[in-house]
């Protein structure tokens, strides 16, 4: 069984480098409250969006300007698409996917490939819990979306828009994958769920 | 009133603890659907609960650093936590000052140069007091920190020694706080032994000091591991779908 840690525990008596640990006197130590893996490396269970260069996110307008978009990507974070280089043109309210392009020391952001996501709704979830959503090769994601008949759009920041379809049905699924994302056998669950709940 | 007798004839405490004792602690993490980290702490009468939000955006805006996260920290007395009024007329003299003393505990754990221009907000409120509530609320906050998933170099545990009747005690109750000769209340970083608060009230020979902060931080052990405990407890939880709760003593 995988071991829980808390802040301060130790994970290796040599400095190795890996998010959510820190290094004191040459020894590793977990800074969150995380599940140790079989290599070693440290789940955090909990916690807030840290922007990085080329994640995926999804966020929604909160203001239109001159030189382009204030995108909100539930972070404490500004986010910014410049409309320079823009075919289309998006309003305040719209739901938007697009790529970090760059992030700066104070992790202010900016973005580029925006697509406009229409009709379906926007989800919150964990943000270190994204890639048990999405799953070993797209499997949890293929799963649901074709369970469901809704298209996905999953960002890194932890929003995640579910396209029209069995809309409620993805969202419960949804809920249950982050309530349930450190227990094994998941996908197995989450197959169970929607095949009984499906219908 | 006279002074009351702190101790027993048998050399027990009144609440017929031994000296180096703690009062009963239980510690429930993850009890609030909202917050981003909760917690709450049954430790003897005392009964507190902790709410993190954060890292959010720092409000107002000119206090926001470039270079970290800005901590804040509101110690609250509920109005009907104790006998004495509390909290009817907005933060007193005590509360600013704990909220003070707390907030520096916590900036010497939480790694706030990971979110710079965030503020990090903890939220204490004393539902029951006797005794020994900052240490209390101390313990609550650094659970709903780490549930939180904020970073910290350590967990902090902290609690209360003192002199009750020339004799250094453990884990000071209301009485023993109020009519003993002395209170020092100090809490630990938990890996490496810091001392990340100490305060006193009355006096105490140097000797004492080194005794009570020898048997606080045996205390601290174990107050420690009823912290992880808790965290364990608040995902294990999550396995049956719902939160398990039962906080009696």
């Amino acid at each position: 069984m995988s071991e829980l840690i808390v802040p301060g525990q130790m994970i290796s008596d040599r400095p190795t480098r890996q998010p959510s640990t820190y290094v004191e006197d040459g020894k590793t130590y977990s800074a969150v409250v995380a599940i140790k893996n079989v290599e070693g490396k440290i789940v955090p269970l909990q916690g807030p969006y840290s922007p990085v260069e080329g994640d995926f996110v999804v966020g929604v307008v909160t203001n239109v300007k001159f030189a382009g978009y204030e995108v909100a990507l539930h972070t404490p974070y500004r986010a910014f698409l410049s409309s320079r280089e823009l075919r289309d043109t998006f309003e305040l309210g719209d739901i938007i996917s697009a790529e970090i392009i760059s992030v700066d020391e104070v992790k202010s952001m900016m973005l580029d490939n925006p697509r406009c996501l229409r009709g379906g709704m926007l989800a919150e979830f964990s943000p270190v819990k994204i890639p048990r959503l999405i799953g070993k090769k797209n499997s949890m994601l293929e799963l649901i979306r074709g369970k469901t008949g809704c298209e996905l759009a999953i960002g890194k920041n932890g929003y995640v828009w579910i396209g029209p379809g069995k809309t409620a049905l993805a969202f419960s699924t949804i809920m249950k994958v982050e309530r349930e994302a450190h227990i094994s056998g998941l996908t197995n669950r989450i197959e169970e769920y929607l095949s009984k709940n499906g219908k | 009133m006279g002074k009351p007798k702190l101790l027993n004839d048998d050399g027990k405490r009144l609440d017929g603890r031994a000296l180096d004792e703690l009062r009963p602690l239980k510690i429930a993490a993850r009890v609030l659907n909202d917050a981003n980290g909760s917690a709450y702490v049954h430790w003897g009468k005392n009964r507190v609960l902790a709410g993190v939000y954060g890292p959010r955006e720092c409000i107002p805006k000119h206090n926001s650093s470039p270079y970290a996260a800005q901590i804040k920290c509101r110690y609250n007395m509920a109005p009907f936590c104790s006998l004495e009024e509390h909290g009817r007329s907005g933060p007193s003299r005590r509360s600013v000052e704990l909220s003070k003393v707390i907030r520096e505990t916590f900036e010497n754990v939480i790694i706030a140069g990971a979110y710079p221009k965030t503020q990090i907000d903890i939220y204490i409120e004393i539902l029951q007091s006797d005794g020994g509530t900052r240490c209390a609320a101390i313990t609550a906050a650094a659970v709903a920190l780490a549930d939180a998933g904020i970073p910290l170099k350590d967990m902090v545990s902290a609690v209360a020694v003192g002199k009750v009747e020339g004799k250094i005690s453990l884990d000071l109750s209301k009485e023993e706080d109020n009519f003993g000769q002395s209170d020092m209340p100090i809490a630990f970083a938990s890996r490496n032994g810091d001392v990340l608060l100490l305060q006193m009230d009355g006096q105490l020979t140097k000797e004492e000091i080194a005794q009570g902060l020898q048997m606080a931080r045996n205390a601290c052990v174990k107050i420690s591991a009823l912290q992880a405990e808790a965290l364990r407890t608040a995902y294990d939880g999550a396995k049956n779908g719902e939160k398990q709760l039962d906080l009696s003593i």
